[in-house]
């Protein structure tokens, strides 16, 4: 191949090669990929159903407040719908970006679910049912909510290092032991007769300003979607640019030679799933003192699980995951408007989650297709096919 | 009968279903493919299973009180689990996917297929709003001259039939695994797979087959839970059982036989702690406390086992005849 390269040769690549198969951009092109085969996919199936397939799309949008709904009841407008969506997307993405660097640092961390809730959980306890103001409360939950999620993901790095117990194991025993504790403690001491949930905290203590009036409508206000965008270009900047954020991914890509190269890999490992149960417990706080005002107990909330899909549609890449959480709290928000109005069962957005995550997972695959068609095209063109080429 | 049979004869219902799970896990695992899709696999075989006895029964397939559908809905859960494993197959060994991701993907959407399958069914073919499949809790047989015997004659009483299926399919798969000559093939992909390749074996073919043992396995102990715990099928069926097993296999230190172990300590673990919940007549709450045993003693236990542990040593890696 090197031999090649210092003699460049006009290489007629045709457009798909061209599209999908320049390295840079490919973190970007091979989600589309996905995306777009599994709207074909979804397409072929609710057509099957006998429903107008973009009906489909365009009530899913409108569900999430991206486009105007023909009608809407008093006090309500799209900002109302929007505003609930980015609501709904703020914990998603954090939550995203906590699976996104243990990807990195070749760790998988399936306890999302249950950090966020033991975050949530003593940031309720704690702040949410005290009587502190909102300039105390807020950044207090905020801080108990990284300090919660993070000693959770310690503890897991923790018996990975030390007792070599496999991550996933472990997260997967942790979030039974977390989910079964504190739906003890709820129902013991905090639980509401009525709703059969937790009770609800204090609008103080909240990380969302709920029916703010927005030009006659209804909106609230997710005070940290901000802050979630914004530590999600800082993770970008920490992995590129800092010390340990090479050390993270040097250990995802290579533990042993980490280790030759003198990283402390024990460290890392801790430290990344520190990271990541961080950014679990910042998701859980937003989720249960945002999205919602209680915990209903014995229940993990599937946001945990849905935000490894993110994750993974936005190759593990944080500013993927920005994109990839639009698309996947849309799906999601969107989806009980769109069964209303289409007749379709509102599990679909789960099912094209799936098929979205379906053919992210054969992205080296594809990867490795495109690699190989560039590479026979550009022999081609050097008159260079090698025997045997075509079964590779 | 007095509580100590309850918790053998419970801890039972649950070690057995799950072992079969686990064993499902072990050939996958041991043929050197990651196999996190246990719980997707189990979810799926039960709702092909759940829906096969469900339309027998509604539509009169069979004799009224016969249970010829439940015993061909295990056939058809163990068809329908294998069925949807060759996603995991296609995806780890041809497609080259990470294995640990596949099988996130297959769990994630086998909990949407079916939840979404079920209630589209019921509305379209059964003409009914519901998000579930109703069947029955299956029947409960006793030796009644072995069930004499104290405490280990509780293994004879109030069994399942599901649960004889279970230990008959073990035997066989313990032999197929380490007294035939696919078992040795199949540990051999996952410990030295270019020696396989070598011998002139194809390892992505003993793989593929693998990974449909397993989600076979799986399906069954999805049927054996549908037709125990839940009498139904729906997504409450994804309750953890296939993370559970995975936890099992990985401290039988993926041995078949003392997986058995690990899944019987499991088994008894849970039905002891609500036996005792109900023997100190404590508050229903504290029940939630119970649940906590079994997986809090799995993690302390495993604190302590895992450091001899040693994966397959090919495990989650693709399969590259180039290498060496």
């Amino acid at each position: 191949m090197n031999k090649h390269e210092d003699a460049p040769v006009q290489i007629q690549l045709n457009w798909f090669l061209r599209f999908f198969g320049n390295e840079r951009w490919q973190f970007a092109t091979i989600p589309l990929l996905a995306i777009a085969a599994s709207l074909i996919a979804i397409t072929a199936i609710v057509g099957a159903m006998g429903v107008n397939p973009l009906n489909v799309f365009i009530t899913f949008l409108q569900g999430a407040g991206w486009i105007l709904k023909p009608a809407y009841a008093g006090g309500y407008g799209m900002f109302s719908d929007l505003s609930n969506t980015l609501t709904f997307f703020t914990p998603m993405l954090l939550a995203a970006l906590g699976v996104t660097i243990a990807f990195r640092g070749g760790l998988f961390n399936i306890g999302i679910s249950g950090q966020m809730l033991i975050a949530g959980f003593l940031a309720s306890v704690i702040v949410g049912y005290s009587g502190l103001t909102a300039w105390v409360a807020k950044p207090l939950v905020l801080l108990i909510g990284v300090v919660a999620g993070a000693a959770v993901g310690g503890l897991i790095g923790f018996l990975k290092y030390r007792f070599n117990i496999n991550e996933v194991v472990a997260s997967i025993m942790l979030n039974y032991i977390l989910q079964y504790s504190v739906s003890y403690f709820i129902n013991t001491r905090f639980l509401d007769q009525i709703s059969r949930q937790s009770k609800v905290v204090s609008p103080a203590s909240m990380l969302v300003l709920s029916s703010v009036k927005l030009g006659g409508v209804n909106v609230s206000v997710p005070l940290v979607f901000l802050l979630a965008i914004a530590l999600a270009i800082a993770l970008q900047f920490f992995l590129k640019k800092t010390r340990l954020g090479y050390e993270i991914k040097a250990v995802g890509a290579n533990r042993r030679a980490a280790e030759y190269a003198g990283i402390r890999v024990p460290r890392t490992i801790m430290l990344t799933m520190m990271i990541s149960g961080g950014f679990a417990g910042l998701a859980g706080v937003s989720y249960y003192l945002g999205y919602l005002n209680c915990i209903q107990p014995g229940k993990l909330t599937s946001l945990g699980f849905d935000s490894i899909a993110t994750a993974l549609l936005g190759a593990a890449h944080p500013i993927g995951a920005i994109a990839s959480s639009f698309l996947i709290t849309t799906l999601n928000t969107g989806s009980t408007y769109m069964s209303s109005m289409m007749g379709v069962r509102a599990e679909i957005a789960q099912l094209v989650t799936g098929m979205i995550l379906l053919f992210s997972a054969c992205s080296a695959f594809f990867r490795w297709r495109i690699a190989v068609a560039k590479q026979r095209a550009e022999m081609r063109a050097a008159g260079t096919v090698a025997p045997g080429a075509e079964d590779a | 009968m007095s509580g100590l049979n309850t918790i053998v004869i419970n801890g039972l219902a649950l070690a057995l279903p799950l072992l079969i799970i686990a064993i499902g896990g072990i050939f996958s695992e041991r043929s050197g493919i990651i196999n996190l899709a246990l719980e997707g696999l189990l979810g799926f075989g039960a709702f092909c299973g759940a829906l096969f006895a469900y339309a027998a029964v509604t539509w009169h397939w069979f004799p009224a009180n016969s249970l010829t559908p439940m015993y061909l809905s295990f056939v058809v859960a163990a068809l329908g689990g294998a069925a949807f494993a060759v996603i995991h197959a296609l995806l780890c060994v041809k497609l080259r996917a990470n294995q640990v991701i596949s099988g996130v993907v297959i769990n994630i959407l086998s909990l949407a297929a079916t939840g979404f399958l079920t209630s589209q069914i019921n509305m379209t073919v059964f003409g009914g709003p519901s998000s579930k499949f109703d069947l029955t809790v299956a029947p409960r047989y006793t030796v009644s001259l072995l069930a004499k015997i104290p405490i280990i004659g509780a293994a004879f009483a109030r069994f399942y039939a599901f649960e004889v299926l279970i230990v008959v399919l073990v035997a066989i798969f313990w032999f197929i695994l380490y007294r035939t000559r696919f078992g040795i093939h199949l540990r051999a992909a996952g410990d030295n797979p270019q020696a396989l390749d070598a011998a002139g074996i194809e390892v992505t073919r003993v793989r593929f087959v693998a990974v449909l043992i397993s989600g076979g396995l799986a399906g069954i102990g999805g049927m054996c839970f549908a037709y125990s715990i839940f009498g139904s099928f729906s997504s409450a069926v994804y309750a953890g059982y296939g993370f559970l097993a995975i936890a099992a296999l990985i401290f039988g230190n993926w041995k078949i036989m003392p997986t058995l172990a690990a899944c019987l300590l499991f088994g008894f673990a849970q039905s002891g702690a609500n036996q005792l919940v109900l023997w100190l007549r404590m508050d229903s709450s504290v029940g939630d406390l119970a649940m906590i045993v079994p997986y809090a003693l799995t993690l302390i236990l495993l604190a302590f086992f895992s450091k001899h542990n040693r994966a397959p040593r090919s495990l989650g890696e693709i399969y590259d005849s180039s290498k060496r």
